[in-house]
């Protein structure tokens, strides 16, 4: 069931790609519509697994990353609407892609250990889910911003210079980003911890609980990350690391976010592997 | 009818030339007005420019036409004929609409593409429109020339990438800072282009303009040009300092602004990008200021390179252009095939209606013991029947393919139904508008 959002976001891809190329309004408006529709069809998917199980389902890794594509999807149609702009969707619906084949083909039974029955942890899930989507959309801008960056102080205005918003707006829209996106990031961090500890309180022996820790890889990667993205808004404040030095601390943030997400909640972490 | 156009053109004639032919916007209404006064013309509408002076006019007696805009031009600008009649180029009818269409489209311009010719068009056609000096045939070409303008600059990238080193600065501008808005600017050295530059700049909406120079006077000068204001040399680091673009243009032999002189008042991190234009030869700026991070260092080499790619992307796009522009003369052609068709179907209606109606007044005797109402439904089955049987004869007429055809057609109607000796409403004497067989087949 998770597969037609794929098709849909796949088909979005390729005529994003082809608007980037040939810049006409009526394609990009193709783009979108297509985008739309994955996202409706996302909708009604994760709707319906949400009635099945009778919760929210981001319980295990597969349900978590449809639920993050999808507010990724969500997030970035919200930006192309507020800021007209549909150069980036080039860039970002690949991610959509690329994370969505996970779900699509390990769908995952999104079982539901009864510790985890509590609107914190609702609240815990969402918050980073939308603040790593808020990073995917920041490195992503960064990216771009670097690739424009490199064509300008190189003066060989080519392929991105014509089709790419200016740098300022680029600059501008990543720190927004980085801001809005360490906001969930702190409120996510903080209600996993006062959670966990409820939780450890009323289930002393669950096994997850007890492995609530700074060692737990999963837990001092989300650290790390939080720091990651403190230093950016720090640095950019105080030392002045606009442009492209806070493009590349997005980049490098949001690359550990992935790590996270994916290799270290498959094969790593003990805590956070509820079953 | 005839559209004739005559002018001269940087394509025909030296800038010397075309300077004295020059009507220059505001006289536009003098001169249509002045033409008005000749007798030949039904409509006119004159096109000036830096680069052409064209005059349009549609006229039922060409060669006088041609003459009396000839005669005009001389006496308007009081330059003798023989001064410019070698320089002088004329387009009929299709090669008329043609070049009207390419000079809208911007394929005409010295530089292809640019924009300013399309509201000039649409200046010259107003200012005879407000003279009443243009009709169905005028007004008809020169709206469709501005679909035409629009429809090239939309479908093509013929207007595309900044063609002049000032635009493309400001472009790079843009391109950087995004919206201009409030960004400091500061002028070092007022020369052509960097004033040219600081212009472009302020139409942009950047904020503070501040301009120095060695010479205060000029600094002042340009300053009051662009609302700006003069700050004194010797504050030249300080002005470096605080602004987000400069645009350098001195006579310095050495560089006046390095990468020393900005690490020191801006220290090793720019928070802000600064946008440098250095247009003076020798350079104004040390080239190592171009490694700062946030710098961005454009030289005039720079610039031309990039507006000679723009060049040669424009010119890729030419062939896209002209083939709208074709596209769009076939269609025009068709209109005025159309219309050109009109007088012989009227002509062809009247004949018809004539008959109509004298066989009705041969049978009123005979109808006689009708009713009114039934009269009136003779009347208007008649009427429906000629109705009928010319419908398919002016569906055919209107959509001739194309002018030889539509000669042979109504001159072949006109002699079937006699139309000319028998109707005294013919259409050779409506002179105003329309175009009659006979003019088509003088041409």
């Amino acid at each position: 069931m998770n597969l037609l959002p794929l098709v849909l976001y796949a088909a979005a891809v390729v005529v994003y790609a082809i608007h980037f190329a040939k810049r006409q309004p009526s394609v990009g408006r193709t783009a979108t519509t297509l985008l739309l529709l994955g996202v409706l069809a996302h909708t009604f998917v994760i709707g319906m697994q949400t009635m099945e199980v009778r919760h929210v389902p981001f319980s295990n890794t597969s349900t978590a990353v449809s639920s993050f594509v999808w507010m990724l999807a969500l997030s970035y149609l919200y930006l192309e609407v507020t800021t007209d702009e549909r150069a980036m969707g080039v860039f970002i619906v690949p991610i959509l892609v690329g994370l969505q084949t996970i779900p699509a083909f390990n769908p995952g039974v999104d079982y539901r250990d009864p510790v985890l029955d509590s609107p914190w942890f609702w609240v815990h899930v969402t918050s980073l889910l939308f603040a790593y989507a808020t990073f995917a959309l920041a490195a992503m801008l960064g990216l771009t911003y670097v690739l424009q960056f490199k064509e300008i102080k190189k003066k060989h205005l080519g392929y991105f210079y014509t089709r790419l918003p200016s740098l300022h707006v680029l600059d501008a829209m990543n720190s927004r980003a980085v801001v809005v996106g360490w906001l969930f990031l702190t409120i996510g961090v903080v209600v996993g911890v006062v959670w966990a500890a409820q939780a450890l309180a009323l289930t002393p022996n669950n096994s997850n609980l007890r492995a609530m820790s700074l060692q737990d890889p999963k837990i001092f990667i989300a650290i790390l990350t939080w720091a990651v993205y403190s230093f950016a808004m720090f640095a950019r404040k105080t030392l002045g690391w606009t442009g492209r030095r806070a493009a590349w601390l997005s980049a490098v943030g949001f690359v550990i976010v992935l790590l996270n997400f994916l290799p270290v909640s498959y094969f790593v972490t003990t805590s956070h592997t509820f079953q | 009818m005839t559209l004739i156009l005559l002018g001269v053109s940087h394509r025909t004639a030296p800038v010397e030339l075309r300077e004295r032919l020059d009507f220059s916007s505001r006289d536009l209404g003098g001169a249509v007005q002045a033409l008005a006064l000749r007798p030949s013309a039904a409509e006119t509408v004159v096109l000036s420019t830096c680069n052409r002076s064209e005059i349009y006019v549609v006229s039922s007696d060409a060669a006088r036409a041609r003459e009396e805009v000839t005669g005009f031009l001389s006496e308007y600008h009081s330059l003798p004929e023989s001064v410019f009649t070698p320089h002088l180029f004329s387009h009929d009818n299709e090669a008329a609409v043609r070049h009207l269409f390419r000079v809208a489209a911007g394929l005409d311009s010295i530089v292809v593409g640019e924009p300013q010719i399309l509201g000039q068009v649409k200046d010259a056609f107003q200012a005879a429109a407000e003279q009443h000096r243009t009709g169905p045939m005028l007004s008809k070409l020169f709206h469709w020339s501005f679909l035409v303008g629009k429809r090239v600059r939309t479908e093509t990238g013929l207007g595309e990438g900044a063609v002049s080193v000032s635009f493309a600065a400001v472009a790079l501008a843009r391109k950087i800072f995004g919206q201009l808005n409030g960004r400091r600017v500061l002028v070092v050295g007022a020369g052509e282009i960097s004033t040219l530059t600081a212009q472009h700049l302020r139409a942009n909406g950047v904020g503070e303009i501040l301009v120095t120079s060695r010479t205060p006077a000029h600094a002042e000068a340009l300053a009051s040009s662009v609302e700006g204001r003069s700050v004194p040399w010797d504050d030249l680091a300080q002005g470096v300092a605080v602004a987000d673009i400069v645009v350098t243009a001195t006579g310095s032999q050495r560089p006046i602004i390095t990468r020393a002189q900005i690490e020191a008042v801006t220290g090793r991190h720019r928070r802000d990008p600064l946008f440098i234009i250095d247009i003076a030869v020798p350079r104004d700026v040390e080239a190592s200021v171009g490694d700062i991070e946030q710098v961005f260092l454009y030289n005039v080499d720079d610039l031309q390179t990039i507006v000679q790619e723009n060049l040669s992307r424009r010119s890729s796009e030419v062939e896209r252009a002209e083939a709208i522009v074709a596209e769009e003369v076939a269609k025009f052609g068709v209109w005025h095939r159309s219309r050109g068709a009109v007088p012989t179907i009227v002509a062809l209606r009247e004949r018809f209606d004539r008959i109509r109606r004298s066989e009705l007044n041969r049978l009123d005797g005979k109808l006689t013991g009708l009713t009114p109402e039934a009269k009136a439904r003779v009347d208007e089955v008649t009427r429906l029947i000629v109705e009928k049987l010319l419908l398919e004869p002016t569906e055919q007429l209107k959509g001739l393919p194309d002018e030889e055809t539509q000669v042979a057609y109504t001159e072949a109607i006109n002699r079937l139904f006699r139309l000319r000796e028998s109707d005294s409403l013919s259409p050779v004497d409506d002179g105003a508008a329309e175009v009659t067989p006979a003019d088509r087949r003088r041409k």
